[in-house]
């Protein structure tokens, strides 16, 4: 089996899709229909320790819905899951790709600026803040990846969908 | 970027050929036109002036989100919010367009009539 593997270096379909971390995944049947909204949801147990998420079960269910089609989730409850982006996360998407346009074209400064107002705007968007700390030249698992953990943690784990952990 | 969203380098107003060219939309007597629809334009002299169009009023009139760095003037245009919020309480999911490694191309709608995996990961 194969299977493309993409890349969303402007963060077009956490725009289109709402999501506010990973992983994300999201089951779209042959029709276009989204049976499964953003799940968090893991292919190993790699990060179990971290997460408390038995990636065990959630492999069965999809696999389940592979096979015969038997939905995760009633329609209601996938229709409620995922909420609107708000306008300060809209805002927040825009300026990571301002920055990122920025940073492509050598402005460190500028890019540093809109990332820092995306930040400010969506603090537990991990799309936003921990996925610019590299492109920044800072440790992705420094002591900012451990405040912004914290941060979530506090807020009570915000997250644009069906969240297992 | 085959999505349909844009960034104008050189600030919140641009040239209506460029309005045109990146978003699809032009100005026409009877409002902001992009094939057979027409967007009822309420204060042209809001949405152009001095010859350059504001992509904010043009964001608000065709509902698209727009940010802008003040400092730079660069500026943003999201995706449609119709298309978003049509996933989530529709449950249909929008297409999108994005390069594999090789820089070739894919569209969610090529793979139409599977049942398909979407899964958002990163390598941070």
């Amino acid at each position: 089996m194969t299977y493309p593997v993409l890349l969303d270096a402007d963060h077009v379909v956490t725009e289109l899709y709402a999501i506010s971390n990973v992983p994300t995944v999201v089951l779209i049947d042959a029709d276009d229909t989204i049976v499964q909204p953003n799940w968090n949801a893991y292919a190993t147990d790699t990060f179990k320790d971290f997460t408390g998420v038995d990636s065990g079960r959630q492999l069965d269910a999809i696999r389940t819905w592979v096979r015969d089609g038997t939905p995760l989730v009633d329609e209601d409850t996938a229709r409620e899951a995922v909420g609107d982006l708000t306008p300060d996360e809209e805002q927040a998407k825009l300026l990571w790709r301002i920055a990122l346009h920025h940073r492509d074209a050598g402005d460190d400064d500028a890019a540093a600026r809109c990332w820092d107002r995306a930040a400010e705007l969506a603090p537990h968007d991990w799309t936003i803040r921990r996925a610019m700390l590299p492109l920044r030249g800072r440790d992705p698992f420094g002591d900012e990846f451990f405040t912004l953990a914290a941060e979530f943690q506090q807020a009570g784990r915000p997250y644009h969908g069906i969240s297992d952990r | 970027m085959p999505n349909d969203t844009a960034i104008f380098a050189g600030g919140p107003r641009i040239d209506p050929a460029t309005a045109e060219s990146t978003l699809g939309w032009m100005l026409k007597p009877e409002g902001l036109c992009r094939d057979d629809t027409c967007v009822l334009v309420p204060d042209r002299d809001a949405l152009v002036s001095d010859g350059g169009v504001d992509v904010r009023v043009l964001g608000e009139l065709l509902d698209r989100p727009v940010a802008v760095d003040d400092a730079s003037g660069t500026t943003a245009v999201g995706a449609p919010r119709g298309a978003r919020r049509s996933a989530l309480q529709e449950l249909r999911a929008p297409d999108f367009s994005l390069p594999d490694l090789d820089g070739t191309w894919h569209s969610l709608s090529d793979h139409r009539t599977k049942k398909r995996l979407l899964v958002a990961f990163s390598s941070w």
